[in-house]
């Protein structure tokens, strides 16, 4: 088996991405409106009950937002546009008409499309929200250093498997919208879930203590939560290992569940149209 | 591989049969009913041969081609295409056939004609000096040369699918499956479309399996015609037998510079119709040959001019339909 029809089907979606230069500048300045407003907030909140141990503490919570500000669009929101454009006009036939793995060819353009994405923006962020942000004397609303160096080797190798977990789970929405010949259940499905799971509303560590081992056990923690925190050195349940095995496990288990639900659904995919 | 599959044959099918379950009502509670598409077809085409595949909407074409292309299984029967079962070796299978869904696009919007081939290469593993040989090739036979660095989203609909079939035989398939491939075309992009596929048959000895409505490309294309109807074969045949089955009168249209005289006509011709200065008689030519009624006619007085045609191929297959109800 070669590898270059993924290679080639990760080059295409990878130059999508970058394609659109003026979203990057737009998301970038949407990114930092709600980045600083959600940091207004928490200040005023962490101002208002210095008295409460925290699990986060505020400098924490300003970096764990602007992390997520800068990694909104390695979120799996929905499905690949490029499937769910075939899905509609039944041009999606021709995608089972290549001589490749669906799955793999899929996934690398589902990957592609989110690094695609997300490298610029959070390079850009990062930089805006980071040194840039400090230098112009807002450095106790920046974005913090790691934690130290073992957390930044660390949070690298958890946060390329958050972009392989996302991109594991937008091949869920791919199959979704196969199936459905729509991509529009998947965005509908897809984006609350992963605003709303990933911690990108609210941090995963500031719910309330009863439903936060359920938060962190559940699949969209590995995307950005987990990584995050391996970043910001706060203490995760059962260690950093438990983080990353969290990962691998919802990588694996979300892997193989998907092929079965593939085959099943390339098995038994009706084309639209006469 | 078997003996009944002979190896000169590319597709043989063999009962045929495809079933869908329609949900009625709620999407929920409704009662499923089943609706046959395919209703146990059979026939073989040989290499090489254009075998054109036709039959009114619905009649079950296009889940044939599916199933025939690998991406729809069928609820029972055999099916070997290239010697592979086209939905158990999936993969094998594809990488040796070219598909063309003429309603559908395959090259990619936002890439360039060139950009796409490129793509097809890598996805189908061509090595770089054949697809070079290949895109020269295609690119002089399709005349996509003024079109291989515009992007598909600005073509016309005849560049696009004179890039379509490129894209389609990029890795030189053994069997090329048109579904409508000049649906929409104007009449220049039909003949080059036709010349084109009539070209790869003669030079490359690619097997090719035609769908369409326009029976101009069955008639300029196929020598043989496969008629589908309620999910089964109502005829296979080259198309002069289905026209001698089905349509074989002839028409004789008379003109006369006054009023058309009262005639008396052999058995087997009829007047079927009458104007201020015309003539139009129907005939069978297996119960009066034509020069027989055309001497029988020739000496009427004020007669001016007479044609003789045959019905075209549209009225001959809407008969046909209309005869088996189809």
């Amino acid at each position: 088996m070669t590898l270059r029809p993924y290679l080639t089907a990760f080059g295409l979606q990878w130059k999508i991405g970058l394609r659109y230069r003026i979203a990057v500048v737009a998301g970038l300045a949407a990114q930092m409106w709600f980045g600083a407003v959600t940091l207004m907030a928490y200040a005023s909140v962490y101002h208002a009950a210095p008295d409460v141990q925290a699990p986060l503490s505020l400098r924490q919570a300003m970096t764990y937002t602007w992390i997520q500000q800068s990694l909104f669009t390695l979120l799996p929101l929905g499905c690949l546009p490029a499937i769910g454009d075939a899905a509609k006009t039944g041009a999606i036939v021709y995608d089972l008409l290549r001589p490749v793995d669906m799955w793999n060819w899929w996934l690398s353009a589902s990957l592609a499309r989110l690094l695609g994405n997300a490298i610029p923006r959070a390079v850009l962020l990062a930089c805006v929200a980071g040194p840039l942000a400090m230098l112009v004397g807002l450095g106790a609303w920046s974005l913090a250093p790691p934690a130290d160096l073992a957390a930044a080797g660390l949070s690298l190798i958890s946060i390329t498997l958050g972009a392989l977990l996302s991109a594991t789970i937008v091949m869920w929405w791919n199959i979704l919208t196969a199936r459905t010949l729509s991509p529009l259940g998947s965005y509908a499905v897809g984006t609350p879930l992963a605003v709303l799971l990933s911690g990108m509303l609210l941090p995963l560590p500031l719910y309330p203590d009863w439903i936060r081992p359920f938060l962190l056990a559940q699949p969209f923690a590995g995307i950005t939560d987990i990584p995050i925190r391996i970043y910001l050195g706060t203490p995760i349940p059962g260690g950093v290992a438990t983080g990353l095995g969290l990962q691998l496990f919802w990588l694996t288990a979300l892997t193989l569940l998907g092929r079965l639900w593939m085959r099943q659904t390339v098995n038994r995919l009706e084309v639209q149209g006469a | 591989m078997q003996s009944s599959h002979p190896a000169s044959d590319a597709i043989t099918v063999n009962n045929l049969r495809k079933t869908y379950r329609i949900r009625e009502g709620g999407s929920w509670r409704g009662k499923t009913r089943e609706i046959v598409a395919l209703d146990g077809i059979s026939f073989s085409v040989p290499k090489g041969q254009i075998a054109g595949f036709i039959g009114p909407n619905g009649a079950g074409k296009s889940t044939a081609i599916k199933i025939l292309s690998g991406i729809l299984r069928p609820t029972s029967g055999e099916v070997q295409v290239n010697g592979l079962v086209p939905w158990t070796n999936r993969v094998a299978h594809v990488a040796r056939i070219g598909v063309v869904f003429g309603q559908r696009t395959q090259l990619w919007w936002d890439l360039s004609v060139g950009e796409g081939l490129a793509l097809l290469r890598d996805i189908y593993g061509v090595d770089p000096e054949r697809f070079a040989r290949n895109r020269a090739r295609l690119a002089d036979a399709l005349d996509l040369g003024g079109i291989m660095d515009q992007s598909v989203r600005q073509l016309s609909l005849g560049q696009r699918m004179r890039a379509e079939i490129a894209a389609s035989l990029i890795h030189d398939p053994e069997i090329l499956i048109l579904d409508e491939p000049t649906i929409g075309l104007d009449a220049p992009s039909k003949l080059a479309v036709r010349a084109f596929v009539h070209e790869l048959s003669r030079d490359r000895g690619t097997t090719v399996l035609l769908t369409t409505h326009d029976m101009h490309d069955i008639e300029a294309l196929a020598e043989r015609v496969i008629v589908i109807g309620h999910g089964r074969i109502l005829a296979d045949s080259p198309f002069e037998d289905l026209r001698m089955t089905t349509l074989s009168e002839r028409i004789l249209e008379l003109d006369f510079h006054g009023t058309p005289p009262e005639l008396a006509l052999p058995a087997g011709a009829v007047e079927t119709s009458r104007a201020p200065h015309s003539l139009t008689i129907t005939f069978d030519p297996r119960q009066i040959p034509a020069p027989a009624l055309v001497a029988h006619v020739g000496h009427l007085p004020g007669l001016d001019d007479l044609r003789i045609s045959r019905p075209s191929i549209e009225e001959i297959i809407t008969r046909f339909y209309a005869d088996h109800a189809a």
